[in-house]
């Protein structure tokens, strides 16, 4: 009998065990396969080609040795038929286009925000206005960054096909010239198994 | 006189077992270059030995460091991998080691690929070429 009981005990353990989820950390760069749609692993890549490329151009590289030019981000239109944050690969663009030391940026996005504290301290009367931030002294951008992400997606019984290209171009505000444009190309398949498992 | 069955199977079994300890203790495996110098490091000892960095040429653009590896296969098939380069200034810090990622490589089997990398910042002045499956 109390053999019985302990290996009823032992299988409901066993079972409830079986059942408890499990969380864990994973490395942030580990090749996400996923699904063949749009995923980290092909953030990272694009963000690390456009910055190379863009940082070994010549009139770049020349434009950049005395001076670190101020660039503002425009958006990346998403021409694919997937929901893409494609902010956030311009925005790991500028982190690494910041970080190099080559480049400056301004924010379009907290314009407003920004607006409101200079008002604040300019016409609030609470702060020191030896110390305010003066109206109007705010660099100009000049260049603009922006972009396309579009997809060509085939697919039959088996397989689908998606093969991705994102364009990024370097518009100088001033003259409507680009300086520079860089392209990847991600192709990814997946292909269903025998059984469709 | 023979040994018993059970003698010699145990003794197999110590030897399969050295050498399944000797493979997963293979860490941080340098394969060195001409001048002594490791060129490909892994923690992954089987991808180390398919691997070979055929030639490493380095150049400064502006002020940062640009390097381009020949890698080539070895394996007589297909290798997907992922390689990183790992950047260091001079006092041997590693620069941006959380914004340097993995990037995906397939090579055929028995060929050569270049890669590139660009140092994200002027204070690199020293890379390493890690690789992993």
């Amino acid at each position: 009998m109390v053999r019985v009981f302990s290996v009823l005990t032992l299988g409901l353990a066993l079972v409830l065990s079986g059942c408890a989820s499990r969380v864990d950390y994973g490395d942030a760069q580990a090749r996400e396969t996923v699904t063949a749609d749009f995923g980290s692993t092909d953030l990272q890549m694009i963000a690390t080609k456009m910055v190379d490329d863009m940082m070994v151009f010549p009139p770049i590289v020349e434009m950049t040795r005395e001076r670190r030019p101020v660039l503002f981000v425009d958006r990346i239109k998403n021409k694919t038929s997937e929901h893409i944050d494609t902010e956030s690969v311009t925005d790991t663009i500028q982190s690494k286009l910041i970080n190099s030391g080559k480049f400056r940026f301004v924010d379009m996005s907290v314009v407003d925000r920004v607006r409101e504290q200079l008002e604040y301290q300019q016409d609030s009367g609470l702060v020191d206005q030896a110390t305010a931030a003066q109206m109007g002294r705010q660099i100009g951008a000049e260049f603009m960054l922006y972009g396309n992400l579009s997809s060509i997606v085939k697919r039959d019984d088996s397989t689908k096909d998606v093969y991705y290209k994102f364009t990024l171009k370097l518009l100088n505000i001033q003259s409507g010239i680009i300086e520079w444009s860089g392209e990847k190309e991600i192709r990814k398949t997946r292909k269903r198994s025998l059984f469709g498992f | 006189m023979k040994a018993p069955f059970s003698a010699l199977a145990a003794r197999l079994a110590v030897v399969l077992l050295a050498v399944v300890l000797a493979a997963c203790s293979a860490s941080n495996m340098a394969r060195p270059g001409e001048d002594g110098e490791p060129r490909l490091y892994s923690n992954n000892s089987t991808l180390a030995n398919r691997l070979a960095v055929e030639a490493l040429q380095d150049k400064t653009v502006g002020d940062l460091l640009y390097v381009q590896a020949t890698l080539e296969n070895g394996w007589k098939f297909e290798l997907d991998f992922q390689y990183k380069i790992k950047w260091f200034d001079r006092d041997g810090f590693e620069v941006a080691p959380e914004s340097q990622p993995w990037r995906q490589l397939v090579m055929a089997g028995r060929s050569q690929n270049n890669v590139q990398a660009v140092a994200p910042n002027p204070s690199a002045v020293r890379y390493q070429i890690w690789v992993r499956e």
